[in-house]
């Protein structure tokens, strides 16, 4: 398979998701939506393979494995922040002075749709993260360098 | 310009005189030994310093050692100990 092949087939992949995802929360079908993006991951990954015209040699794999570990050092960090904050939500155990403590912080407890929210947030931040880094490191390795030839 | 092994060593090479001396252009060395054409031009300006693996094949398409297309750069790493 060619690689314009490869990217319009990506293309009409990414359309029907879409469309699925619409679907899926008109209906409020979540498991669809998952199913479905677990699935169109899976197709594209093994289509991938049969590309032909895409060469991927070691500098290409270098630069992946830069900017994947370097997405993975930071997201951890605000991944953990943000667990740690849930996890004291789930916890709520003050010791010390509790009657206080509760008439000055009310229990809050975040909502699914607030959970759904920092979830896109962490989602965003990775993406934003190893695109980023992998700009950085596609210039490191001589991406965008220009020759005479 | 002195490419970076990610150790902080120089690494030079003559990989463009050789394409020269063998009236090859970068997409044909590319092509011969595997890679992108890309990778070729970022290891001649010395963004990238290739594996040992890249670099034999590199000095074998060329039928010459490993040291006559790769230099390491011992003076550069003198500097950097100073």
């Amino acid at each position: 398979m060619k690689k314009n092949t490869f990217y319009l087939v990506v293309g009409c992949i990414a359309l029907a998701l879409l469309a699925i995802f619409w679907y899926s929360v008109e209906l409020h079908i979540r498991f669809l939506a998952e199913a479905a993006f677990v699935i169109a991951i899976g197709i594209i990954y093994l289509i991938r393979k049969k590309v032909t015209d895409i060469i991927d040699d070691e500098r290409s794999a270098r630069i992946s494995e830069q900017a994947s570990i370097r997405t993975f050092q930071v997201f951890w960090v605000a991944f953990a922040a943000m667990s740690i904050g849930a996890v004291m939500q789930m916890l709520y155990v003050p010791t010390f002075s509790k009657a206080d403590f509760e008439e000055l912080h009310p229990r809050e407890i975040l909502g699914p749709r607030m959970m759904g929210y920092f979830q896109l947030g962490l989602l965003c931040l990775m993406i934003f993260l190893y695109v980023g880094f992998r700009i950085y490191y596609a210039r490191k390795y001589g991406d965008w360098e220009t020759d005479e030839e | 310009m002195p490419g970076n092994t990610g150790t902080g060593r120089p690494m030079k090479n003559k990989i463009k005189v050789f394409r020269a001396m063998n009236d090859l252009t970068q997409e044909d060395l590319a092509q011969a030994i595997g890679v992108t054409r890309q990778t070729i031009l970022a290891i001649e300006k010395g963004k990238y310093v290739p594996s040992l693996d890249l670099a034999f094949r590199i000095s074998r398409h060329f039928r010459v050692n490993i040291e006559e297309v790769f230099q390491y750069d011992e003076a550069a790493l003198t500097i950097d100990i100073d």
